[in-house]
């Protein structure tokens, strides 16, 4: 191909390039830079000091970090077995299963989060299951606690880690193992020396989106844990559309980015990282 | 492969402009009134007044069901360029409203069914108006409680766990408040009001009885339904009574300390598209005969004095309208210590 052509070729980049300049990287700039100004305009970080000085505030990203963490590990924990079942699987079997994995992304959050209220209230499945089985004498409060928006917001970005993964492990060459079998290599080194390691850029994948969207998310947070246990993001919209505080929303919305910008260049790091090692 | 020429860019740019112009434009050719209203609102807004304005003044209803503040904060943000026409919003924060500049007063000849509205019920010279307003006390569940004879009731051993109260971001929540300071001095309501201190003292002893604060009343609203909490105080008639004759197990308690009144009000956006028909729209939802039809509908009170119908309120039990002023000067710094005080 000639370099004109290239180059012309690469013209095409930039209705993209302005489309995310204008609806994205504008606004942010715009956000960021108000972060940085106090309510007369002039420059100042006080509204940060003053976050990271409230110990409510405090404990909001706390508790924003924690929950975030919480459902990337029950993801994988989940999307693990199910990408190494799904990479088996073949035709009908393969096709159910993405199915399984991406029909219920189709199905709203609200929809989602007034299904678990079913589940989790006191005289619902899980406390009847429990009963039932008696591991429990009483019902356990489940509704309005970070174990249940854990386990809910785990359900709604399961494919983002399902599939990653899923990704990384059908681009393996499936006679590896069998190959580290033939040098004495037994089932628990096969899994461990071979299989999980080339998966790693797939996990870090995951990770990454999991945790990113964990971190930002608003709705989940607000139909499943209510008021009393806020969110960075909750306290974001409350700025914004109650208190009317652009310099603490802004200031928190920097806060969120800077969490989100860092997993994400981290993980990219560490793709590349164990990438290169392969 | 064609050739990409100056003509054929700028055929394509402004083919692609009309294309994204053309909604904007017939929509502003259109009967068609974009209205801001609480998502509580739906049921009525639904059944009667939309098929009521089509009928009326030949308006097609768009409504936007969500918070007062929201639609406060879409105001602001469309400074200029509304797409809204008219807001249905309580008057704390109308009162706001009013101090950005948003409103466009109305007027008896713009809006003849004012003149048929009881005292009180036009603000500021016309800034807003009050319609069929809606009463509140307690709802509960008539599986789990026969009735609620006082608010003292929420703060009852009985009641641990069993309980969600609004937010102060939700204007329902200042009705827990109020009553805390009544509960917490002993005095009348008018008085207790300006007793924030005491309120959030008694406030701060209900947290153990709460299973969670809401801002979004329906999720609450089911969960009272299930049985998961057996009262939600603040709750008020427009919602919660179509639900008990629907045949939901909950009703609708008016306790001894007394009830409230909702602050409903309407209101012209200032620069609304379509403004005759946004102020005929605004004639319809207060004239005598549509204030009966949602008053009957909702238990709500009319404020057309020609109304007929509404709420059966029992007889002896204190109907209450807080000073609106104190609250929309106050409310920003109560909310955030509600927080403080709620949060786990």
């Amino acid at each position: 191909m000639s370099t004109a052509r290239a180059d012309r070729i690469g013209l095409l980049v930039l209705p993209g390039l302005a489309y995310l300049g204008l609806i994205y990287a504008l606004p942010l700039f715009l956000l960021l830079l108000k972060s940085f100004r106090d309510a007369t305009g002039a420059l100042s970080v006080a509204e940060f000091v003053q976050i990271f000085g409230d110990p409510l505030q405090r404990s909001i990203i706390a508790r924003t970090l924690r929950v975030a963490f919480l459902v990337t590990l029950l993801a994988l924990v989940i999307a693990w077995p199910t990408a190494i079942v799904m990479r088996s699987a073949r035709g009908g079997w393969l096709s159910l299963f993405l199915v399984a994995i991406i029909l219920p992304m189709s199905l709203g959050v609200v929809v989602k989060a007034f299904a678990w209220s079913i589940l989790f209230r006191s005289n619902g499945f899980i406390n009847q299951s429990l009963m039932t089985m008696n591991l429990i004498d009483a019902p356990i409060r489940l509704l309005f606690t970070e174990t249940a928006l854990v386990i809910g917001a785990a359900n709604v970005f399961l494919p983002f880690m399902v599939l990653p993964i899923y990704a990384v492990l059908q681009q393996q060459d499936p006679n590896l193992p069998d190959a580290a079998a033939t040098l004495g290599a037994g089932p628990y080194q096969r899994f461990f020396k071979v299989i999980v390691p080339l998966a790693m850029p797939g996990v870090v994948a995951g990770c990454a989106f999991v945790f990113s969207m964990a971190v930002s998310m608003y709705v989940i947070p607000s139909l499943i844990i209510g008021e009393r246990q806020q969110t960075v993001a909750m306290q974001i919209a409350r700025s914004f559309l109650f208190l009317r505080n652009e310099q603490l929303g802004s200031s928190l919305s920097t806060i969120l980015l800077l969490i989100a910008v860092s997993v994400v260049l981290g993980s990219s790091w560490l793709a590349a990282r164990l990438g290169a090692r392969q | 492969m064609p050739k990409l020429t100056r003509r054929t860019l700028l055929k394509t740019t402004a083919g692609a402009a009309a294309a994204l112009a053309t909604p904007a434009i017939v929509r502003a050719q259109s009967n068609q009134l974009v209205i801001g209203c609480a998502a509580s609102h739906t049921n009525w807004m639904e059944a009667i007044v939309v098929p009521h304005m089509r009928e009326a003044i030949g308006a097609e209803v768009i409504f936007e069901g969500t918070r007062s503040a929201v639609n406060l904060e879409k105001m602001v943000a469309n400074r200029g360029n509304q797409y809204l026409s008219v807001i249905q919003m309580d008057d704390p924060v109308m009162l706001q409203a009013v101090d950005e500049g948003l409103l466009d007063p109305l007027t008896p000849e713009m809006v003849p069914s004012l003149s048929e509205l009881r005292e009180g019920a036009i603000h500021l010279d016309g800034m807003w108006a009050n319609y069929a307003q809606p009463w509140a006390g307690v709802a509960y569940n008539t599986d789990m409680l026969d009735g609620v004879d006082s608010w003292e009731a929420l703060w009852s051993p009985e009641a641990a766990g069993r309980v969600i109260i609004p937010s102060l971001q939700n204007t329902e929540g200042m009705w827990t408040l109020f009553i805390a300071a009544m509960l917490a001095t002993g005095q009348p309501f008018d008085a207790a009001q300006y007793e924030i201190d005491a309120a959030f003292d008694k406030l701060g002893e209900l947290r153990d009885n709460l299973l969670s604060v809401y801002t979004q009343m329906p999720q609450a609203f089911n969960l009272l339904e299930q049985g998961e909490i057996t009262m939600l105080p603040g709750n008020f008639s427009s919602f919660a009574l179509p639900r008990r004759d629907a045949g939901s197990p909950i009703d609708l308690a008016a306790p001894e300390e007394g009830i409230f009144v909702m602050p409903s009000g309407v209101c012209l956006v200032d620069g609304a598209p379509n403004r005759e028909l946004s102020a005929a729209y605004i004639n319809e939802l207060l004239s005598a005969d549509l204030q009966s039809e949602i008053a009957d509908f909702t238990s709500s009170l009319a404020t057309n004095t020609l109304s007929t119908g509404g709420a059966d309120l029992p007889e002896g039990i204190g109907v209450y309208s807080p000073d609106w002023q104190f609250v929309a000067e106050n409310r920003r710094e109560w909310t955030e210590r509600f927080d403080q005080l709620m949060a786990l």
